[in-house]
């Protein structure tokens, strides 16, 4: 389970200050599939941030499982974010040098999971998300779908708990939206709690819940 | 590990200009502290080297001015030959008689030193140092001999004598004019090179030193004594003995080969420390120009780095992976700068004898080529390690939200 309590980022910008989250209190229960949605600057990608333990809130408190994600060291906050969560980003974000399958077999890496293993399991998960004849390409030689498709494969490398998409499908085509939104589901239906930020309503109707967010605070 | 070097490579390969500038860098910093070393021990053996076969050698020369004879350095006696054969633990002790002589050689003239020794004497000093050119002889192929202690009005000659003074080359056999006599060449000298002036003398019988050419006066003694162990000893009792004989102070100056080394060799303590100062200069140059590419090579990847500690990637995986480029970059720059060291080094040594007509051998040591490449990844690594500490603690959000 996820639980934010009173969780506040302040951005300091040298005189001014942007209050991205105003005291956000959510719970996300484990196999959860929620969208979250809000005009542009309401804090949704901040709140994801915060969530996925890449940035650290400046009050109140992300609880992972009850663990007080403030509270761990960095070196914690990157096992976390390794072994327990899946980050899909709108722009891909994939590593241009490498191919589908080093991709797919980074966070592997980084785990510390021999090679042979590695690459075995990045094979699946390609062909998983139907990437599976796409193993030698590089990102550049894919269609944007195909590349989203990709990253979800990476998130999946670990196999986290969670998945959090920041606007998965902002940068791709209404059918390619669709086919990732399918495999979020199936992904959902494997029992991972999906939090999904989107601006498009269609997509958040796929969503079990959808939150709104405006001005930093979460509405209810 | 080896996804790591793949991570590496990939981006190496992306980055194919300023990874080439970089290695060249480190190239050229190693380079160049390889070359300048090499020939600085070249320097050391060409010079130490004749020095090192003849350490059992005393060389005595009359080194204060003679009272009297203002400017001229003075000569040892015949009484000072015998007065060191008498001493202790002399074995050998060989009087030479070098005057400088007009030596004319078919209408042309030049001063040359000639000088005078026993015949049996030759070995005793020279030992296996200075051979006879085998089949020198202006092409005629004969060897020639050594002088032998019957023989009148003959003599040995340098390799300079023989091939560079004259128009006509020298042979065996040849007559040349030494102060008005007629002298014929019984052998031609191997070329010595480096800084002794056998290539340029001219060696006759002491008996027709005296007699002939009317030079009575011996220029330097050369003792060899039984025990290396005693020669400082001997050495002194030698100038003592022979300042007696002259009523003189400081007359004589009698230099054991091994205080020669030993001098030569802190001068060249002092040449490879001014070489090393200069490498070092170009490492210098080498690291920062690492420092420099690493930065901008963290400054461009930190979308990437954002991204991989987004998905997991500790401060340390980062840092290793930069590390490790930096590690392999250095490593590469070390090989190709011990490859352009050596070449370089035979570079120079090769122009020091086109251009100057000096023989420094490029003396490459091994030791010198792993230090090369250890000292180029210590410095890579060491240059590297602040631009991959900076990647290491960048925020993941911050560094994901660049572009
Ligand atoms: N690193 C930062 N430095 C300063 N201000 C920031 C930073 N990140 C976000 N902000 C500000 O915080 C507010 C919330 O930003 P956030 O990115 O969370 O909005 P969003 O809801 O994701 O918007 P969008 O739909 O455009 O992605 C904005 O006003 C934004 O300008
Ligand atoms: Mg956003």
């Amino acid at each position: 389970m996820i639980r934010t309590e009173n969780l506040t980022k302040v951005y300091r910008m040298g005189e001014v200050e942007v209050q991205a989250l105003r005291d956000v209190n959510l719970e996300i229960q484990d196999g959860e599939f929620i969208a979250i949605a809000g005009p542009s600057g309401s804090g949704k990608s901040t709140l994801l941030n915060m969530i996925g333990c890449l940035d650290k809130p400046t009050s109140g408190a992300v609880f992972i499982d009850d663990i007080d994600t403030g509270k761990l060291s960095e070196n914690k906050l990157a096992e976390i974010r390794r072994e327990k969560i899946g980050f899909i980003f709108q722009q891909f974000n994939l590593i241009h040098t490498l191919n589908a399958l080093e991709n797919v077999a980074l966070p592997m890496f980084f785990a510390g999971v021999g090679r042979e293993t590695r690459l075995k399991r990045a094979e699946e998960l390609l062909a998983k998300v139907g990437l599976g004849d796409r193993v030698d390409h590089k990102p550049s030689e894919l269609s944007g779908g195909e590349q989203q498709r990709m990253a979800i494969a990476r998130a999946l490398s670990n196999d986290p708990e969670i998945i959090i998409g920041d606007e998965p499908t902002g940068n791709v085509d209404t059918e390619a939206g669709n086919a990732i939104m399918d495999l979020l589901e199936g992904l959902n239906r494997e029992g991972r709690t999906i939090i999904v930020v989107t601006h498009d309503a269609e997509i958040a109707a796929r969503a079990g819940r959808t939150k709104r967010m405006r001005d930093g605070k979460v509405l209810d | 590990m080896k996804d790591a070097f793949l991570l590496v490579y990939r981006n190496m390969k992306e980055r194919k200009t300023r990874l080439a500038l970089t290695i060249l860098g480190i190239t050229v910093g190693i380079g160049a502290v390889i070359a300048l070393m090499s020939i600085g021990y070249g320097m050391q053996e060409s010079i130490t080297g004749q020095l090192v076969e003849m350490v059992d050698v005393i060389m005595v020369t009359p080194g204060a001015m003679e009272f009297g004879s203002f400017g001229e350095f003075g000569s040892f006696t015949d009484r000072d030959l015998e007065a060191v054969n008498r001493i202790g633990g002399v074995k050998d002790a060989v009087a030479m008689r070098g005057t400088m002589e007009d030596v004319e050689y078919r209408g042309e003239t030049f001063r040359v030193e000639v000088v005078g020794i026993e015949p049996r004497d030759i070995g005793a000093v020279f030992g296996e140092t200075v051979k006879l050119e085998e089949g020198g002889d202006a092409g005629r192929g004969t060897t020639g001999r050594e002088l032998r202690d019957n023989d009148h009005k003959t003599c040995e000659i340098g390799y300079s004598i023989a091939y560079d003074y004259f128009s006509d080359e020298l042979g065996v056999n040849d007559r040349l004019t030494i102060n008005g006599s007629k002298f014929r060449v019984v052998g031609i000298l191997e070329e010595q090179g480096g800084f002794t002036d056998i290539d340029s003398q001219i060696y006759v019988t002491a008996r027709d030193a005296v007699t002939i050419l009317d030079n009575d006066d011996i220029s330097v003694i050369f003792v060899r004594v039984r025990d290396i162990e005693d020669a400082e000893e001997i050495a002194a009792e030698i100038e003592e003995r022979i300042d007696d004989n002259h009523k003189l102070d400081d007359f004589t100056s009698a230099m054991t080969m091994g205080s020669a080394i030993e001098d030569l060799e802190s001068v060249f303590g002092i040449l490879q420390a001014v070489l090393i100062i200069i490498g070092s200069i170009s490492l210098i140059v080498a690291s920062l120009v690492i420092m420099n590419t690493m930065l901008m090579s963290v400054m461009e990847r930190t979308h990437e780095i954002g991204v991989m500690k987004a998905i997991g990637a500790k401060n340390r995986n980062i840092l290793s992976l930069f590390l490790l480029e930096v590690g392999v970059v250095s490593a590469i720059g070390g090989v190709f700068g011990c490859i352009f060291g050596v070449i370089g080094a035979h570079a120079i040594s090769f122009g020091m004898q086109t251009a100057l007509d000096v023989e420094i051998a490029a003396i490459v040591k091994p030791e010198v080529l792993l230090g090369g490449v250890a000292v180029a990844m210590i410095v890579g690594v060491l240059s590297g390690l602040y631009p991959a500490r900076k990647a290491s603690k960048m925020s993941p959000v911050e560094a994901v939200r660049y572009e």
